[in-house]
C-alpha cells in the first residue's frame, strides 16, 4: 500500500518516458478509460432524461406533486364545510321562523327573554347537533344578534356552540359532545356536558370575523385562525349569515375547524420524505395566520412567522427553525389563502447531503468494481502473458499455452528464434574457449622466453661485472671505434648476437649457410679486434650496458 | 502499477472501508435526528378543555430537545381516562372510524391488557438503572408487569376536598357550619343536608369517585373493600361507610347526576366536591347565572375528609406513560428521549405544578414541597398545601391491579349512582306524601344497601 501511495505523478511520467509503459499498466488504463466513458454516457443520459436530478430538486418535485393533491383536498374539504354551512343556515332560518311564528313573536321580541331564547335553543339544538355530525369540523354553532341581558356590560350573542370532546381522530362519529356556549337548560335537555370554558353566550368582541360576518353578509367566510376563548385551542371558522324573511342578517352560523382537527384530517406523508408539514396560510398586513398539520408549529405566534421566496421555493422562517417547501394559492370563501407543504431545512439539508453521499458512494462502488475488474482481468489476462515472458526470459519453457492464438504464435516464434541463437551462442562460446586456450599457451611461451631472456641478460651482466676489470681499455675502444666499419649485413649479425641469438638462428633468419656465417664472423672479429666469441660478446654486452647507462644519465 | 499482493491489500482495504461506512451509517439510523425525523402521536389525559399544561411542556420539548433530535410529539388531548380506554380499545381492535394507535399514551395500568403487553415498549430496556433509581419507588412499582416496566410514571395525583369558599362563606354565616367541620365525612354529610335545606333543595357536593370513598373508608375501618378481585359489599365495614353517604345523597345533599363537578361549580349546582388534586385545573373562577350575570369565586382545596376516630387515608393515583413498541428502533429511541426529558426534575415540575399533580422523582417531590409558597396561583398553592398536610399524617393507598378492575370500578360508580338516585326519587315522592324524613331516610338507606348488595350477588 505504501508503495502505491509513494508513486508520484512526475515520477511515473519520467518512468514512462524512460522505460515505456508496462503492458499491465497500459491494460488497466484502457479498461478504466473504457468503463469511465460508458459510465459518463449513462450519467449523461440519465441526466438528460431527468432521472438523475440533484436530491434538492427531487425533494422539491415531490413536494410540488404532493402539494397539488393536498391543496385540492383542502379546497374540497372547505367547500364541503361551506356547503354544509349554507344548508345549516337554511335549516336554522326555517327553524327560527317556525318558532317565531308558532309563538307569535318577532325576532326583536327575543331580546332579554331568557326563557324564549332557551326554548328557541332547545328547538334548534338538534339542527346544530346533526349538522355538526355531517360537516368535516370540530364544532358547530349559531349566534343570533340578540341576548338574554342587553344591560350586561359585556354585549353578547345568544346561540348554541357545540364542540367535540376527546378529538383524537379525523372521524368524529364516536366522539362525545360538549356545550361550549348555550343556556343551562339546553345542556340539561340535550343531556350534554358543559365545556370547561362554558358560558351562556358568546361575547361580541371575541371574534372579529364573526362580527364582520354580521356586518357584510357575504355568502361564506373562512376566518383567520383565532384563539378560542377559555380554551387552549385555536381554530378557523366557516361563517355563513342567517337571515330573516326580510333578508336582514340576524345571526351567523357555521363550523369550527380547530388546529387539532386540521392536524388529524390533513396529515400527509411521503414514502421518501416521511411526515410532511402542511399548512393553510393567509396573510393580513404582513402577519401570517397559519394552521398546520403538525402540533409543533401550531403554537408559534403569527408575528414570528416569516415567509420568503428563494430559488423558486418558499422559505418559512418560524423563529425556532426554518422550513423549505412549495406553496399554492387557493380561494376559500372571499379570500385567497396559501396552501403549503414543507420539510425542515435541517431535514432538507440532510437529505441533500445523503443524496450526495449516495452518489459518491455509487461512484466509489463503481470505481471499486472497476478496480476489482481490472485486478481480475490482470490476473486472468495480463499475468499469464507476463509469466510466459518471464519463462521465456529464463528459458524455462514448460510448454504451457496461453490459449490466445496470437500470443501463442508469437511465443512459439520467439522460442524457435531463441533456440537458433542459443546454438550460435554455443559455437561462439567454443571458439572463444579455444582462442582463450591458445592465448594462454602463447602467454605461457612468451613468459618462458622472457624468463630465459632475463636469465641470459643477468648472465651477461654477471659476466660483464666479472670481467669488467679484465677488459683492456685499448681493445674495447678499438672495438667501439671499428663498429662503424661493419657492413650492414655484419651489423645485422652483430645486433642479432647482441639480442642473444645463436649462430644457427642468425644464419636461419638471414638465410645464409654456416660457412657464410663463419666468414661473416671472421670479418667481424677482425674488424673489431677481438679474438674470440667470448671477448666479442663481453665487449658487445659492455657497450649495451654503457649505452643503457648513458641513456639513463641523459 | 501495483504488484499482485499490493492490489489484493488495497482491494481488501477498500472493501473494509465500505463495510465500516455501511455499518456506521446503519448505526446512525438507529437514533432519531433532524436528518431522520420522527413524529410521535400522543394521547394523554393531562389537561382540561381550557388548559393543557402537558401540551405546553410538550411544546417546549418540540422546540428544544425535540428539534435537536428531529422528534415531534404531536399531541391529542383526551380529557378522561375512560375515554382514552375506549379510544385505545377501538384503535387496538381496528374498529371502523378509529384512528391508528398512538405512539405514546397516558393511561392506567389496565390498558396494558387492552393493548396487549407484548405490543408495549418496556421502558427498563431504555432507561438506565441509575435513571430509574431517581423515581419515587412506589410510583415506579405500579408500572411493572412482571419484569417489564410498561408504564412510566410521569405525574401522580391524590385526592382533595374542593370548596367554593365564596358561596360556602354565605352558607357558613347562616348555618354556623365551618370549614373545620368538613375535615370528616360525617361533618361533610351533615353540612350537605343542612345546605340542602338552606338553599332550597340544592346539592352541596359531588363525590367524583364512590369507589375511592369506599376503598379508603373500609381501610379506615380496618377492612378491605376488594378481596380476590371482588367487592366486599356484604362486609360490615362497607355498611358503616355506606349509611352516612346514602342518607346525605337520598336527602338531596349530594349531586347524583352524571358529569363533571367543575361544570356544576360554574352554575352553582354544587359548591363542593371530592376529586383528584388535578381537578384544580378545571376549577372555574366564576359562577354564571341564567341571566348571564357572573360572580367571581374563591376556591379552596382541603385535605381529603377522614372518617371519625379512624386513621386518615387517601388514594394516590394517576396512570403513566405507555409507548407502543415499534419495529423501527428510531421510534423507540424517540419515545425514550421524550420520556426521559419529561421526567427530568425541572420539566416534570413545570408540568405537574401547573396541573395539580405530583412529580415522580424523589428530587422533584422534595423541591415541590420545599417551595409551596412560591407557587403563584392561590388555588394551586392551596392544593399543594393540603397534599403536604396529608403527606404528614395520611396513609396513601394505590388501587390494586387485577383483571377487570377498570370495568368493576366503572360499574360500581354507575350502580351507586343508580341506587341512590332511585332512593332519592322515592324519598322526594314520600316526602311529598307527608312522610317523616328521618324514618324514610333510614329505611331508604337500608333498602339502597340491600339493592346494591343484590346487584353484586348476581
Amino acid at each position: 500500500m505504501k508503495a502505491f501511495f509513494r508513486v508520484s505523478l512526475p515520477h511515473l511520467i519520467s518512468q514512462i518516458k524512460s522505460e515505456g509503459i508496462s503492458i499491465r499498466r497500459r491494460f488497466v488504463v484502457y479498461i478504466i478509460s473504457a468503463i469511465a466513458l460508458v459510465l459518463s454516457l449513462i450519467l449523461l443520459l440519465l441526466n438528460i432524461f431527468g432521472i438523475l436530478n440533484p436530491t434538492g430538486t427531487q425533494i422539491m418535485d415531490v413536494l410540488d406533486t404532493q402539494l397539488l393533491s393536498y391543496a385540492n383536498n383542502i379546497e374540497r374539504d372547505y367547500d364541503k364545510a361551506a356547503a354544509h354551512a349554507i344548508s345549516f343556515s337554511n335549516q336554522l332560518e326555517n327553524g327560527i321562523q317556525k318558532y317565531l311564528t308558532e309563538h307569535n313573536l318577532s325576532f326583536e321580541n327575543l331580546r332579554n327573554h331568557a326563557d324564549s331564547l332557551s326554548a328557541l335553543q332547545r328547538e334548534l339544538y338538534s339542527i346544530v347537533y346533526l349538522n355538526m355530525q355531517l360537516a368535516p369540523s370540530s364544532g358547530a354553532f349559531y349566534m343570533l344578534d340578540t341576548t338574554v341581558n342587553s344591560r350586561s356590560e359585556m354585549p353578547s350573542y345568544n346561540g348554541i356552540y357545540l364542540k367535540y370532546i376527546n378529538l383524537y381522530s379525523e372521524s368524529t362519529v364516536n366522539n362525545e359532545i360538549t356545550l361550549y356556549r348555550g343556556s343551562f337548560s339546553t345542556a340539561k335537555e340535550g343531556n350534554v356536558t358543559f365545556h370547561s370554558g362554558w358560558n351562556n353566550e358568546m361575547r361580541t368582541n371575541f371574534f372579529d370575523a364573526c362580527d364582520s360576518a354580521f356586518a357584510n353578509g357575504k355568502h361564506y367566510i373562512l376566518s383567520p385562525t383565532v384563539e378560542i376563548p377559555d380554551t387552549w385551542e385555536r381554530a378557523r371558522y366557516v361563517y355563513v349569515p342567517i337571515r330573516d324573511q326580510r333578508d336582514r342578517i340576524i345571526g351567523v352560523c357555521g363550523f369550527e375547524i380547530n388546529d387539532m382537527f386540521f392536524q388529524l384530517s390533513k396529515k400527509t406523508n411521503d414514502d421518501r420524505l416521511g411526515t410532511l408539514i402542511g399548512a393553510l396560510i393567509d396573510e393580513n398586513q404582513g402577519i401570517f395566520s397559519c394552521q398546520f398539520n403538525s402540533g409543533r408549529y401550531n403554537t408559534i405566534a403569527p408575528e414570528n412567522i416569516n415567509i420568503t421566496e428563494k430559488d423558486g421555493n418558499a422559505v418559512f422562517d418560524f423563529g425556532i427553525e426554518t422550513c423549505i417547501g412549495k406553496t399554492k394559492s387557493v380561494i376559500l370563501g372571499d379570500r385567497t389563502f396559501t396552501v403549503a407543504l414543507m420539510i425542515t431545512e435541517a431535514q432538507f439539508n440532510a437529505l441533500v447531503q445523503r443524496g450526495q453521499i449516495k452518489t459518491a458512494g455509487i461512484i466509489f462502488a463503481v470505481m471499486l468494481i472497476m478496480f476489482a475488474y481490472c485486478l481480475f482481468m490482470s490476473r486472468k489476462y495480463v499475468a499469464p502473458i507476463l509469466r510466459k515472458i518471464e519463462q521465456i526470459k529464463y528459458s524455462e519453457n514448460t510448454g504451457d499455452q496461453l490459449k490466445i492464438r496470437e500470443f501463442d504464435d508469437l511465443f512459439a516464434f520467439i522460442e524457435k528464434k531463441s533456440s537458433v541463437l542459443e546454438e550460435q551462442l554455443a559455437s561462439l562460446k567454443a571458439a572463444k574457449q579455444a582462442a582463450e586456450e591458445e592465448a594462454a599457451r602463447a602467454r605461457e611461451n612468451y613468459e618462458k622466453a622472457l624468463e630465459e631472456y632475463e636469465l641470459a641478460k643477468n648472465e651477461v651482466l654477471h659476466l660483464s661485472d666479472e670481467s669488467k676489470n679484465e677488459i683492456i681499455l685499448e681493445d674495447y675502444e678499438y672495438f667501439i671505434c671499428n663498429l662503424k666499419t661493419l657492413t650492414p649485413q655484419e651489423m645485422r649479425i652483430y645486433e642479432m648476437y647482441v639480442e642473444g641469438k645463436t649462430t644457427a638462428e642468425i644464419a636461419s633468419i638471414i638465410g645464409i649457410k654456416e660457412n657464410t656465417m663463419k666468414y661473416h664472423n671472421k670479418n667481424i672479429y677482425s674488424k673489431l679486434g677481438v679474438s674470440s666469441r667470448k671477448q666479442f660478446l663481453r665487449f658487445a654486452a659492455l657497450k649495451q650496458y654503457r649505452d643503457g647507462k648513458g641513456e639513463q644519465t641523459e | 502499477m501495483l504488484e499482485g499482493g499490493n492490489m489484493k491489500k488495497t482491494l481488501a482495504f477498500l472493501l473494509t472501508l465500505v463495510f465500516f461506512i455501511t455499518a456506521l451509517s446503519g448505526c446512525g439510523q438507529q437514533m432519531p435526528s433532524p436528518a431522520n425525523p420522527v413524529t410521535l402521536t400522543m394521547w394523554h389525559v393531562y389537561g382540561s378543555q381550557t388548559k393543557s399544561p402537558l401540551n405546553d411542556v410538550i411544546d417546549t420539548f418540540n422546540h428544544s430537545v425535540g428539534r435537536e433530535y428531529g422528534i415531534t410529539v404531536n399531541v391529542v388531548s383526551v380529557t378522561s381516562s375512560s375515554a382514552i380506554d375506549r379510544a385505545l380499545a377501538a384503535s387496538a381492535n381496528g374498529e371502523p372510524g378509529a384512528d391508528a394507535m398512538p405512539d405514546l399514551f397516558t393511561a392506567y395500568p389496565r390498558v396494558a391488557e387492552i393493548v396487549g403487553q407484548e405490543n408495549l415498549l418496556s421502558w427498563n430496556d431504555y432507561f438506565t438503572k441509575k435513571e430509574l433509581s431517581g423515581f419515587h419507588a412506589d410510583f415506579l412499582s405500579e408500572g411493572y408487569f412482571g419484569e417489564k416496566l410498561l408504564m412510566l410514571p410521569v405525574a401522580k395525583s391524590t385526592e382533595a376536598f374542593y370548596l367554593n369558599k365564596t358561596l360556602f362563606d354565605r352558607f357558613s354565616a347562616a348555618s354556623g357550619i365551618s370549614v373545620a367541620d368538613l375535615s370528616t365525612f360525617e361533618g361533610v354529610f351533615d353540612a350537605a343536608r343542612t345546605y340542602c335545606d338552606w338553599s332550597g333543595g340544592q346539592s352541596f357536593l359531588q363525590i367524583n369517585d364512590y369507589f375511592h370513598y369506599a376503598y379508603v373508608g373500609m381501610k379506615a375501618h380496618g377492612s378491605e373493600f376488594i378481596r380476590s378481585g371482588r367487592l366486599r359489599i356484604e362486609d360490615e365495614a362497607f355498611r358503616t361507610v355506606w349509611m352516612p353517604l346514602a342518607k346525605a345523597a337520598i336527602y338531596g345533599g349530594i349531586c347524583l347526576d352524571e358529569g363533571y363537578a367543575a361544570a356544576r361549580w360554574k352554575t352553582a349546582e354544587v359548591i363542593a366536591n371530592t376529586g383528584s388534586s388535578a381537578d384544580v385545573l378545571y376549577q372555574p373562577t366564576e359562577v354564571i347565572y341564567p341571566d348571564n350575570t357572573t360572580e367571581a369565586i374563591q376556591a379552596a382545596a382541603l385535605p381529603y375528609p377522614m372518617f371519625t376516630e379512624s386513621a386518615p387515608g387517601v388514594i394516590y393515583r394517576g396512570g403513566g406513560l405507555f409507548a407502543m413498541k415499534s419495529d423501527n428502533e428510531r421510534r423507540n429511541q424517540a419515545a425514550y428521549i421524550f420520556a426521559r426529558w419529561l421526567t427530568e426534575k425541572e420539566n416534570n415540575l413545570e408540568f405537574v405544578q401547573n396541573a395539580g399533580y405530583l412529580p415522580v422523582t424523589d428530587e422533584a417531590l422534595s423541591a415541590l414541597f420545599a417551595n409551596i409558597s412560591r407557587i403563584e396561583k392561590e388555588n394551586y398553592r392551596s392544593v399543594y398545601t393540603s397534599v403536604d398536610t396529608m403527606l404528614d399524617s395520611y396513609t396513601f393507598y394505590a388501587l390494586p391491579l387485577y383483571d377487570g378492575a377498570s370495568e368493576m370500578q366503572l360499574d360500581f360508580e354507575k350502580n351507586v349512582n343508580s341506587v341512590l338516585k332511585s332512593a332519592h326519587n322515592q324519598y322526594k315522592k314520600l316526602i311529598s306524601e307527608g312522610k317523616s324524613p328521618e324514618k324514610i331516610l333510614d329505611t331508604l338507606a337500608e333498602s339502597s344497601l340491600a339493592e346494591l348488595k343484590s346487584l353484586y350477588e348476581k
